[in-house]
Formats: structure tokens, sequence, C-alpha cells
């Protein structure tokens, strides 16, 4: 055996790290694994499908204090903001308090969460839009599904810029000259697009609806698919549209649209249906919330609205000030869609605390027929109107003897009141309280924000059943600044070009 | 290892005296270390360059002119001797070690250094001082050690990671922390668990840790590139020495205890304020008498602690050893809290031959903590839930069995009203029952390891390579109960993860030494490094129950109805060919220059790598023949400047795309990253002078340095109305400066006798500007902007509570407002010091400000250590000021809900005239009251403290006793008693003045409901066999 000399293995040794040094070992060059790049998203059909998921889930799943949570902007948080705007859902912990109080300020989250991710949706379904045309281009989508996809982008761009409009602008039945909010139609995709997007002004309330009634125009031209509850289809974009034009005070306009839709979809013969399951006839669109993907115990409707004494958290109860209402009557079956422990009532419209599994209802079909009963009695055909208030109203009391009738309401203010307070009973603990405080008082029908339950003060259920006075506060005059929110500072800190302006007074 | 590497470098510098008329003088020197002989000791014949140096048994021969009068033996690590020639030709030397803070062999990454040869910045502490006090992970007890190196500890709750900031902030939004390299492996240094705070660094057992060197400049850090941006901090582990086997065994025990609670209202006082509050806002009371109950006692706890460690090293020539196990036990004060580590080490090195060595260094912890939610404002927060509970609530109700006895209502949503007619705000759980039964665990099994090998080619020229792993299995366990609290909305939810982090780290260099010319000190090494990390996870989880049974140790299949999973990968890689070179004439004038090229995954391809160099110099005044102090007997120059980048950058933050997003109607992809390709490498310029001095018995360091870093990756914000992801880009946009002064002073002031009194005094001041951004940076709290530190306080100026009707008072610009507290009139009004009960006008709201800079101006620490006899003692204090604080625990603690209050509430405004700091109650009204979404100059306080951080006591019995006791069986042995934390000296109102809710860099110094800091007392034995 050849003696292994010191010498040799020496030089083994040092030629191995002579190697080491010499070689090159490449570690540097890696992509993420959770990434797919900018230009391979839209590669397939299957990932234009994904990506346009992808907008569902932001308009469900938005940023609220810097993370995914609580259901910003349409998962939940849209009800809730809506709702403590109000004054028929009451507010009995701090979660909402600065919501139903008013004291909102420009740096507070509610308010800022909701621009925020509304935006953040926005942006998405613009990359979305801005990608359709190359897909067909290339051969990766046809045309009738990039026209479909490019309808449901559109939608959710109308939807968002509406709820910032109410949120942030003074109602269109005021003055539509008065500031909108900055309507975005090109994504922001790259560094160098951030100064394009940064001069997008505020523009008018007018230019607003004008824009929003734009894509939900060309949304309905492009959409061929058949109506389905949690995609936006033509049945959406056309209820939407009734609601947009209500805004407008366009009331022709609403009857327009509810003609197009008025056979696909029927209210249900029993209320509380819309909320079990959320695939009735009378569920047009909603976004939908799994046991996997939904706001959270922190945001999700069942848990801060249901019982606690049925494991909900019980943060928002229904108001005494609606439950004691003399013109919500007793045996309406709506009544019955609640729960009551002893320290209130709450609703039982989302009643899914373990799972919160639950679709968002964004637009019903009762919706749309009131839109189009108050446009009828604003064009003083009363019959028509209060033949389309009972359809949702009748269904409720099962007593055809208690139907409204022309001659019993007397005139069409007093058409027009009922309507109104229909859609409080009807639509209670479904966020479109604010939308309707917001344009009424606008147009003058409503002072202002009315005052509300004293936050936390009802705190024992003989507020709801006996006649203990409730306590009431936080009103807001329409003139009174607080009637719309602020500006985040940060969107104008963080403009570096071209920030737009505060609303007065904040 | 140091040795080692020591020994052959010197054992180059063969100096031959070439000299006439000589006598030859021999002998050998050695010293208590190495009494068989000191090799490569320098022997040099006074006042000239005539020399030699020892052989491998320490004897030497020198030939020396027949005038020469002196020898000067020296060698690193010993005090240099010098000796009379006489008559004799035999001189036998013996040498004493030298505990001088300048004579030591310093790890400078890829190598050692001398003390004497050092130009860059660099402060060695010895872990000697620290590793027999208590504490969770190592860093913490680095505070107050070393100039320019802050650590602070800022919470309670053992796995919680303390803040590890050198010389600074030195990154506005990338990675701030030291890079940490054990045993010359770069360590992940990244929290693998989701359910607790779990400091990877706590994997580590302080008691295997020989030394630590921080790495502070950009000569000393540039080596290790633009990984070292932050600093580095080089752990050298415990290593066998030649010589019998010795055994160590060092244990302490003790307790841990909160150093202070909230001074809360009583349950009558509570019904007073509470009633109050709803009064003044037109409400019905809602509270009532009833108990007077303090929930801090559920929570606080005297806390158990213990650690042994046990240890074995030793060697022959040629293979030396160290072995350690190690375990701790440590309880915190807040419950149900507590951390145990299990670790073990073997460090072992070899010689095949001369020139051949090869070694290694293995070791394995297991750390388990058992946390608890203390989020500031989560319902179920340990500290947030006992500071808000109703104080005239039980805790208990033995009947209520359903709950396990706590008073719960019965639906399990809240707390039990008792005799109140609501609960408490956001209907918080009675957190004695979350404490029991809901349970944070996490687990890390970490091992830590490299191989080495060396081969001396040629006489001066070492190749070395160096491979090294460090592995971390992280599981989590969380689960939470059905019946109430956190686990209560999903009917009971078990939550278990597995996250590993792996990186391996492939180092290989050449080193050249050698002397030309007698003279000339040469210096070379070259080298290539190769990292790559991964990160990945995932996990399952189940909720919805059948049984509150099957939650107790692990997810059982089949036991829950709702079942979710999730994962996620993350790799990097990092590579460098870096050279260094230094130079020294005759130990005088000394010159370091290194250049390296890095690569990083981080960045896009057209930029990812990039080159970067780095210098110093150094002069060796004392050396000059001009200097002749008896006074100063050591005065070093020195001066360095290097370029560095930063790798902590996060993964890809150039990439654009598409993330994976799970929404309601199914699995899609939503944008998640605007895309920059052309992010670059961010650069640090950083400048360090400094001077390095001995007078007499006193060492001075001093050093002023300056840190520009350019280019800096910024998450740059970005309007929210633009909807980009995260509203914001990375983008190179920033600029900062950081400037300071370090000064070390040690000395040993007495040395008499039995008595000897070591002193150790550190100062550093701190300045840190921003210059550059594209728009300032603000978050809650804090704001940022060019022309200011960063993370300045910013919120609403207070001007007080107006005395004629008690409504608070802000500045809203240049002038005074007032927020009306009259139901029906709330609103900002105008306020007229001349009319004060005037709310006639109304008023915009308050403005915004800086309130105050949250990085500490000025830090240091102190250490006095006493010997007399057998007693030895130490004292170390610590200090820091300059900076300012929010206290928003104090702000919360006041709230106008109902909710239990600080007991300053009281003062609260009642009558006309009254005056107060505290404004008129009025429920509900937090917000303008106390304008809570910002900064508020009524709770901004300063921060400046002195702590005493540790008293430590010891006895060593005289050996004499342990030989006629045990007859030798046990070598020394060292009882000690110590306190830590025993004292603070602070104008704060709070709990601590390092409480600290956020560890960023643009969100800090602010105190929200943090888990006061611990104070421990502790006994120990250390034991040598």
């Amino acid at each position: 055996m050849k003696k292994f000399s010191i010498t040799n293995l020496k030089l083994v040794l040092a030629g191995v790290a002579m190697m080491g040094v010499v070689s090159s070992c490449e570690v540097t060059d890696l992509s993420p694994a959770n990434l797919i790049p900018d230009d391979q998203a839209f590669a397939t059909a299957a990932r234009i499908e994904s990506a346009v998921l992808g907008v569902y889930e932001s308009a469900q799943r938005g940023f609220y204090l810097g993370a995914v949570q609580r259901g910003y902007p349409f998962g939940a948080a849209n009800v809730e903001q809506g709702d403590m705007r109000g004054e028929d859902m009451y507010n009995d912990q701090l979660f909402y308090e600065v919501t139903y109080v008013g004291s909102y300020n420009p740096q507070t989250a509610n308010n800022n969460g909701m621009w925020i991710s509304l935006y953040r949706m926005i942006n998405r379904a613009n990359i979305v839009l801005e990608n359709l045309d190359a897909a067909v281009a290339n051969g990766v989508l046809t045309q009738a599904a990039a026209d479909n996809y490019k309808g449901e982008m559109l939608f959710m761009r109308a939807l968002a810029h509406h709820e910032l409009l109410t949120h942030f602008s003074r109602p269109y039945s005021d003055n539509p000259s008065a500031p909108g909010v900055p309507y975005r139609t090109v994504a922001i995709n790259d560094v160098p697009k951030v100064p394009i997007g940064e001069a997008v002004p505020r523009g008018t309330v007018a230019e607003g609806y004008q824009k929003i009634l734009a894509d939900l125009n060309e949304a309905e031209a492009k959409i061929t698919a058949a109506n389905t509850t949690f995609r936006a289809r033509k049945g959406a974009v056309i209820a939407l549209k009734t609601r947009i034009k209500i805004h407008m005070e366009d009331w022709a306009g609403v009857l327009t649209e509810y003609e197009k839709i008025k056979s696909a979809y029927a209210v249900t013969p029993d209320p509380i249906t819309p909320f079990r399951g959320g695939t009735s006839t009378d569920n047009i669109f909603s976004f939908v919330n799994t046991a996997e993907s939904n706001a959270g115990t922190n945001g999700a409707l069942s848990a801060m609205y249901g019982n606690p004494s049925n494991g909900a958290r019980g943060l928002v109860k229904i108001s005494p000030l609606i439950w004691r209402a003399s013109w919500w009557l007793q045996q309406d079956k709506r009544r019955t869609i609640t729960t009551q422990n002893a320290t209130g009532i709450f609703t039982n419209k989302y009643n899914n605390p373990t799972t919160l599994a639950e679709p968002n209802i964004i637009v019903r079909f009762a919706e749309v027929v009131l839109n189009a009963a108050e446009a009828n009695a604003r064009l003083g055909k009363l019959t028509e109107a209060v033949a389309l208030l009972n359809v949702v109203r009748d269904r409720a009391l099962g007593d055809p003897t208690l139907s409204f009738t022309v001659a019993g309401l007397g005139n069409a203010d007093a058409v027009i009141d009922a309507i109104i307070r229909e859609r409080r009973i009807e639509f209670l603990a479904e966020g479109r309280r604010w939308p309707d405080i917001h344009r009424l008082a606008g147009e003058g029908r409503m002072a202002g924000v009315p005052a509300k339950a004293t936050s936390r003060s009802i705190t024992n259920i003989n507020f709801y059943n006996t006649d203990r006075a409730i306590p009431t506060d936080h009103a807001i005059p329409y003139a009174d600044f607080r009637f719309i929110w602020p500006i985040p500072l940060e969107e104008i800190q963080t403009n570096a070009t071209a920030p737009i302006a505060q609303n007065p007074g904040y | 290892m140091k040795k080692v590497l020591l020994g052959f470098a010197l054992s180059f510098l063969t100096i031959v005296s070439v000299l006439a008329q000589s006598k030859t003088i021999t002998g050998k020197v050695t010293s208590a270390e190495e009494p068989e002989g000191v090799p490569g000791a320098s022997v040099v014949v006074k006042g000239t360059t005539m020399g030699t140096i020892t052989n491998l048994d320490g004897t030497y021969s020198i030939s020396v002119p027949e005038n020469a009068s002196t020898l000067v033996f020296s060698f690193v690590g010993y005090l240099t001797k010098e000796v009379t020639i006489g008559a004799s030709t035999v001189i036998n030397v013996t040498m004493d070690a030298d505990v001088k803070l300048l004579n030591e062999v310093v790890v400078v990454g890829y190598g050692t250094q001398e003390r004497r040869e050092i130009t860059g910045s660099v402060t060695s502490v010895n872990s000697e001082a620290i590793e027999n006090l208590v504490a969770p992970s190592f860093e913490s007890q680095l505070a107050g050690r070393a100039p320019g190196v802050q650590v602070t500890t800022p919470s309670g709750i053992l796995g919680a990671r303390p803040i590890i900031r050198i010389r600074g902030v030195n990154s506005i939004t990338s990675g701030a922390n030291p890079l940490i390299v054990i045993d010359g492996v770069p360590v992940v240094d990244s929290d693998r668990s989701a359910v607790n705070s779990s400091n990877p660094l706590a994997n580590i057992n302080p008691a295997e840790i020989e030394s630590f060197e921080v790495l502070k400049d950009g000569s000393a850090t540039a080596i290790f590139g633009s990984r070292a941006a932050n600093g580095v901090i080089l752990i050298t582990t415990k290593r066998g020495s030649t010589g019998k086997a010795k055994v160590t065994y060092n244990t302490s025990m003790g307790i841990n205890e909160e150093v202070e609670r909230f001074e809360l209202l009583t349950g009558d006082q509570f019904v007073e304020i509470a009633n109050e509050k709803r009064a003044n806002a037109n409400q019905s009371p809602l509270a009532n008498p009833g108990e007077n109950t303090d929930w801090q006692d559920l929570i606080y706890r005297k806390g158990f602690t213990q650690q042994h460690n046990i240890s074995i090293s030793g060697g022959s020539e040629a293979t030396k050893y160290f072995f350690g196990l190690g375990f701790t036990d440590q309880e915190s004060p807040v419950r149900p809290n507590d951390l145990k580590r299990y670790s073990f080490r073997s460090n072992i090195d070899h010689s095949i031959s001369k020139a051949v060595r090869l070694g290694t260094s293995i070791s394995y912890s297991l750390t388990e903590i058992n946390g608890l939610n203390n989020g500031a404002n989560s319902l179920s927060g340990a500290i947030y839930n006992a500071t808000r509970a109703l104080p005239n609530v039980a805790i208990y109700d033995p009947a209520n069995t359903a709950f396990d006895g706590y008073n719960v209502t019965a639906n399990g949503a809240t707390t039990g009203f008792g005799a109140n007619l609501a609960g408490p705000d956001n209907n918080i759980p009675n957190i004695g029952f979350v404490l029991d039964n809901n349970i944070f665990r996490s687990r890390a099994h970490r091992v830590l390891g490299n191989v080495y090998g060396e081969v001396d080619i040629i006489a001066g020229l070492t190749a070395r390579t160096q491979v090294g792993i460090d592995l971390t299995m992280a599981d989590d366990f969380q689960s939470l109960d059905p019946r109430h609290g956190d686990g209560r909305g999903v009917n009971g939810s078990v939550y278990m993860a597995y996250n590993p982090a792996f990186r391996w780290n492939w180092q290989n260099t050449l080193n050249y030494q050698t002397v030309i010319a007698d003279n000339h000190n040469l210096n070379v090494t070259v080298g290539a490094e190769y990292q790559y990390t991964k990160f990945y996870s995932f996990f399952g989880q189940g909720q919805n129950f059948s049984d509150n049974f099957y939650r107790q140790e692990n997810l059982i299949s089949g036991s829950y109805n709702n079942q979710f999973s999730g994962g996620g990968y993350v790799e990097n890689g990092f590579d460098s060919y870096f050279s260094r070179f230094n130079y020294s004439f005759k130990g005088k004038y000394l010159a370091s220059f290194s250049l390296r090229n890095d690569g990083i995954s981080s960045l896009p391809e057209a930029n990812r790598r990039g080159t970067f160099m780095g210098g110093s110099i150094g002069w060796r005044l004392s050396d000059e023949a001009f200097f002749n102090s008896e006074l100063f007997s050591d005065v070093k120059l020195r001066a360095s400047y290097a370029e560095v980048g930063n790798t902590e950058i996060g993964s890809f933050p150039y990439v654009g795309g598409f993330g994976p997003v799970l929404g309601g109607v199914g699995a899609g992809i939503g944008y998640s990253n605007v895309a920059n390709n052309g992010l670059l490498w961010e650069s640090s310029k950083k400048f360090n002078a400094g001077l390095d001095m001995t007078i007499g018995k006193v060492t001075v360091a001093l050093d002023y340095f300056t840190n520009d870093i350019d280019g800096l990756i910024l998450s740059a914000p970005t309007a929210p109305s633009l909807g980009i992801p995260g509203n914001s880009i990375s983008q190179n946009v920033g600029a900062m400066t950081n400037s300071g002064l370090e000064a070390r002073i040690a000395s040993n002031v007495i040395n008499k006798g039995k008595f000897s009194w070591n002193t150790d005094f550190n100062f550093t001041w701190l300045n840190n500007e921003v210059t550059a951004l594209v728009q300032p940076l603000t978050s809650t709290y804090n704001r940022t902007e060019v022309g200011g530190p960063i993370a300045q306080l910013y919120g609403f100026k207070w001007a007080g509570v107006n005395s004629a009707n008690g409504n608070p008072m802000y500045y809203s610009g240049q002038n005074i407002v007032q927020y009306n507290l009259v139901p029906g009139a709330i609103g900002w009004r105008a306020y007229d010091p001349a009319n004060p009960g005037n709310v006639a006008t109304t008023a915009s709201g308050p403005t915004q400000e800086y309130l105050g800079n949250t990085l500490p101006k000025w830090q240091g620490g102190w250490s006095n250590s006493f010997t007399f006899g057998n007693f030895d003692a130490e004292i170390f204090i610590r200090y820091s000021g300059g900076n300012y604080i929010m206290n928003e625990t104090l702000r919360g603690l006041l709230g106008q809900g109902f909710s239990n209050n600080h007991a300053s509430i009281l003062n609260r405004w009642t009558e006309s005239g009254q005056v107060t700091d505290i404004p008129k109650l009025y429920s509900g009204q937090d917000a303008n009251m106390f304008q809570t979404s910002a900064s508020n100059s009524r709770f901004v306080e300063k921060g400046d403290f002195v702590r005493v951080q540790n008293i430590v006591i010891g006895y060593t019995v005289p050996a004499t006793a342990l030989q006629s006791a045990f007859g030798g069986a046990i070598t020394n042995a060292r009882f000690f008693a110590q306190v830590q934390n025993p004292f603070l000296f602070t104008q704060y109102s709070g709990l601590d003045p390092e409480a600290n809710q956020y560890s960023g860099q643009l969100n800090f110094g602010v105190d929200w409901n943090v888990a006061p800091v611990i104070r421990t007392y502790s006994l120990g034995l250390n034991v040598g066999f």
C-alpha cells in the first residue's frame, strides 16, 4: 500500500479550497415562489379568470390599518359603516363609536379604511381592464369572454366610486358641482404611472356620477353571461343603475332600468329567504364570505351584529328608535328576523357566528322595486308607486287588509315617506340607511343625520319593550362639515405632485 | 482557534539578527497559563531592532552587543517585560497575562487580529461579566457594555426580542438589526413563531459563549460586506485548550418579579368615576358598588427561574475539545409565560500535522416558550385586559362551574356584570379564564454547526475552507378555549404550524502573512463566500370543536368541523468575492484595505452585484522616537472609511406581480407588488476616526463616526387613492446620516493587597438626521421628515384643561381651541383667555406638530468590579436619555368608556376654577378629548433614566479549604448572589422608560400596554472539578 504523504494531502486540500475560491456557485439568481410576474399574469385564460377573482377578493377583503381584516370595503364594512352613520342600528361598543357619534377626523381608521380599500379594489379592476385587449389579440381570450370580464370590472369600478361619493362628497341632490372624488380609469402598476395618477383631480360630483353611468352602460352592453348572484352580471349592473339614478334624481331613468329587469327577479315570499344561502330570486348581487375567507371575528356581520347569546359578539344592536316606531307594525314578519337577550334586540339576518360564511348583500331586487316605487311617486304616478311598495310590504305583513292604498296615504309626499320608511325596515342592518340619509338630506327632505339612541346607553331590553325614555344624541345637521367624511390626511400628505383638497372644516 | 492561528502566524516571524561583537543569552519564556513555555514570544534588545522569537518550547537564544543593557520580552496577551542584562547569560522570564483593553486578540471576521494592530472600531465584551446572569438571551445583557451599542429590552415577556442598534438606526424601512456571526457563520436572525414572540437569539445558550466582538465602523465591518450595514456582533464560543480535562458546573436559581404595576381605581372609586362620565353626557348611570378587585393580581406572579450548565474541556497537543450541556427554565412574572431551553455544544479542534488542521463546532438547542396574548389592544391581551376589567366586579364565581368558577356571563360573551348594568367595554373576557385555558406554545430545535479545514501550503500561506449550517425547526401550537375569550367566536380553535429556516454558508479563504525586511508586516486575505437561506412554513388549523377535550395537546383529526391550512416559501442568496490587505510598518504605521464584490438575490439582475471598498490607517504615535512620555504608555490614532450596501431589504422588493388571494368566490390572484427594476444597492459611507491610549493605569478609547446612507431602499408611500398594493413602492429614495461620539475609559483604580477595584465606563452620543425623502413618512404616533431624526413623535399639542369649564384645550396653529364637552353643544370652540368660559365661537380642530425625538441622544454603561480577598462584587449601571416617550398606556387608562382607569383620573375637573390636567369626564369622547388618533403632548414625557442593572456579590472558597474538604476533587468554587434591575431613577411616569410597543424604525418610542420589565433575584454557584 502506498503511503499517503502529508505533502500530497496538503496539496489535495489546498486544491479543493482553491476550487471553491475560483469556481462560481450560483445562489443569487432566484425568483419569488409566491408572485406571478406582471408579464405572465394574463398569459392564460385561467390566469385571467384568477385575476378577475382577485378583484372580487379585494372588494371583500381590503386593507384596514395596514392589514387585510374587517371586511373592507364590501366584505362587511360597507354595511357596518352605512348603518352606523344612520339611526336605525345602535352602537353598543367602542368599535364603531367614531362613526356612530360622528367624531371621525382625517386620521381615524374607519373612514380611512374605506377610502384605502375602495381605491385598492379600483386599481385591481383597472389592471385587469388594461390587459384584456392584449389577451384577445394574443388569442388567449375570446372576445366574448373578454367582454364579460370587462363588464364585471366596470361594474366593480362604478360600485366602488359610488361608495366613495356617498361618503366623501356632498350629495348630487344638493349640488352636482360640489367636489367629487378622483375617478380612476388608469391602472397604476408601474413607477412612472404614479405622477399620472397623482394628477387626477377630485372633479365634481356630477362628473363622478357621469363616469359611473358611463361605466355601467358599457358594462350592460358587454355582459352576455347569464345572471348569477355572486358574479357581476347584467342584472347587477342594471340594479346598480337604478340606485345611481335615484341618487341623481333621474326618476324616469330609474323606471327605464327597472323595466329591464323586473321580470328577471322576484321578491321572496318570506323576507328571511335572501339571508339564508343568498341565492334566492331576490338576491341580485352579493360578495361571498366563506369560512376560509371572511371579515374575521372583528368585522364579520354575524360576529358584530349577532346576539351574544348565540355565540356572536353583539357590538351592534337594532336601535329601539326603529323598533318602537309605530309605523313598523307589530305583525310585520321582519320583526322576527331578530333575536333578543336581556340587553336588547339583535338582527338575525346574519347567523353564522362560528364560520362567518355568509354573503354580504350588495343589491337585492327589493331595493330595485322600492327604487322604482319612489321614482313613480316622485313622478306623481302614485298608483304604480303604492303597488310596488306593497310588493315588498305585503309579503311581510301577511294580511291584505293592511295594504297601503293611495287614498289611505293621501298624497305624493306621504307615499314617498312610506317608501322611505319601508326601506328602513326592509334594509335594516344592510347598510342602506346612510346612502338614503345622504341623498334625502341633500334634497332637503331630511335635516341631516337624525338623532340616534345615545351610544352605549341601551343596556336593557326594557328600552325596547317598555316606554322607557330612549336617550338620544349624535345628530349632525346637513350643513355641518361632519356630514361627509374627511379625505384621509395620508392621501393629501403622500401625493407628492398634486394633493387633492380636503373637505371643508377638517 | 485564536491561539492556533496566531501561533502559526507568528512562527513565520523568524527574525535573525546579524551582529558582531556580541554575547549570546539563552533562556526560556514561560507563564502561568503556559508553564511549559510560551512559543513565538518576541525577544528584542531594547533600543535596537535586534531580536528573535522563542521556539515552540519557549526557549530562545539571542546574540546581544556588549553594550546592551536590557531585553524586552513581549507577546500578544502578555504584559511586555523588560529585564536588565547582567552578567548572566541565562535569562528565564515568567510573563504576566495582560488584562488591559488594548492587547487582546480580536476576532475580526475571517481571522483574528491583535488589538494593537486594529485600525477600525471594534469593541470586545468578555462573557465572564454576563454569563451568570439570568436572562433569556445573551444580547439583553450586552446593554451598556460597549459604546455605540444600544440594546433595549422593551417588555417583560420572555421571548420578546431586545432591540439592538449599533451606532444608531441605519435604515428607514429595511432591516436595522446587526449581523450576528457565531464562530464565523452568519446566523439566521428571524423570529420563526407565529404565535409568540420567539427571539431567535434565545436559542443560544449564553454560557457557551467565550466572547463578543462588536464591529462598528466601515473598515471593521467591510469584510462582511453588505450584510454588515447595521454593524456586526461576532460571537466566539468556548473551545478547549491543551491540558487536563476541566469540568465546570454553574447554576443559579431565583425569582422573577414585575418591576411595578399600574395604579388603578378601586371598585368604589370606579363607580363614582364611571357614573360621572355618563352623567356629564346626560346618560344613565351603569355602575353600582360591589367588590374592590385588582385584576392585576391575576396576571402577575413570582416566577421561579433556574439555570444549570456543565462543561468539560481540555485536550492534548493535537486535539482539543469543549463539551457543554445547559438547561434553563425561566418563568416570567406575567402568567403563564415561561421559557425553557435545553442545549448542547461540542467544539473540537484537531491538528493532523503541523500544517493541516480541522475542527468542528456543533450546537443543538431546544427552546420552548409558553406565551400569551399580550396585544396592546387585544381584548384578551393580558395587560390591556387586566387594566380595563371592571374593579367592582369579582374575578371568581365558584357556582359558575361551566366556566371553571370564573365570573363570566352565562353566554360566555364577556366578564360577569356584577352589580353593574353593563359589562366592560368591548365585552372583554375574564382574563383569569383566558390565561388558564388558552395555550400559546412555540418550540424551536436549532442546530448551528460548522466544519473547517485549514492547510499551510507554504510558509505564511494558509488555505481554509469552512462550511456552516444554521437549521431552525420551529413549531407552533395555539389552542383557544371555545367557551370564553378569543376562541369563543369560532367555537374553539387549534392552530399548529411548522416554520423551518435553513441556511448554509461556505467560505473559502487564502491567507498570506509575511514580514519583509524585518519591518514590513503583510497580511493578505482573499476569499469567496456563498450563502443560501430558505424559509418555509405550513400550518393546519381546526375550528368549531366537537368537544373541548380534544384541544389540549395537538390537533386531533376528526375533532373539529372547519379546517384550514396554508403555507409559504421564501429564499434568498448572497455571494461575495473579497480581499483584505493589512500592512504594518514596525507596528507603528498601520494600513488596511478591503475590496469586495457582493451579489444578492433581492435585487434585479442588472443591479444585482455591487462593488464596495474600505480602508483604514493607524499611527502608533507612542512608538515614534520623538514620543517620550512616562505618562502615556500607548497612543494610537486611527481613521477609516468604507462603503457598504445593505442586504436586509426583504426578499424580492423589486419584483412586480400577482400574489395568491383567497376570496369568497374562489382562489384568485391579486396585484400585490409594483415592479421596480431600477432598484439599486443602497450605499452607506462610513467614516470613523479614533484614538486609543493608555495613560498610566487608565485606558481610553475615543471614536468619532459618521455614517451617510444614500439611496435608501424605502417602502416609499404612495397616495392611497392610487390603489398601489400596500400603498408603497420600494424605491431608492432616502438619505440619512448618523454621527456620534463614543468613549470608553477603563482602569484598575486600586490594586492594594487584597483589595482591587476595576472600573469601566462608556459613553455614546448619537445624532440621527434624515436628509432626503420624497415626502414625510407618517404613522399614528410618529413622523419622519427631512431635517429631523427618524420617527419623531408627531401629534397634537395640549394646552391644558380650561379651568372655567373643564374642557380639554389644544393648539390649532397659534390659537388655543377647546373641545366643548356639553351635551348638544359638543364640538371645537375658540378659547378666549380673557373670557375662558365663553364657548360661543366655533373653531376648527387642533393641528399637529412635532412633539419630540424618540431615539436616545446619549447612553452608556458603567461597570465597577471589586475584589477583596475571596470576595468579589460588581455593580453595573446603565443610563440613557435625550429621547421622548409617548405614554399611550396612560392615555388609554384615562379612557372615557366603561372601563377601569388609572388612579390619576380622580384629579378630573369637577368645578369651575379648578386647575387640573384631567378634563371634565364625558362618556365616549376619548377620540376628541385626548386626540387618540395621533401622539399628544399631554402624554409625551422625557425618557431619561439611570438604571442599576446588576449588583453581584460573590465569594470564592479558598483553595486550601477545598483541598482539605474534598481532597482536590473540587478545584474551585464560588458562591454568588445577584439582583438584576434593582433600581431605576427616572422622571418618566410609566412603568419603565424602556418599555416600547414597537421595534421598527418608523414607529418608535410608544409605551403602549407593554408588560413591565423583569427584576430578578438569584443565588448561584460555580464549581470547577
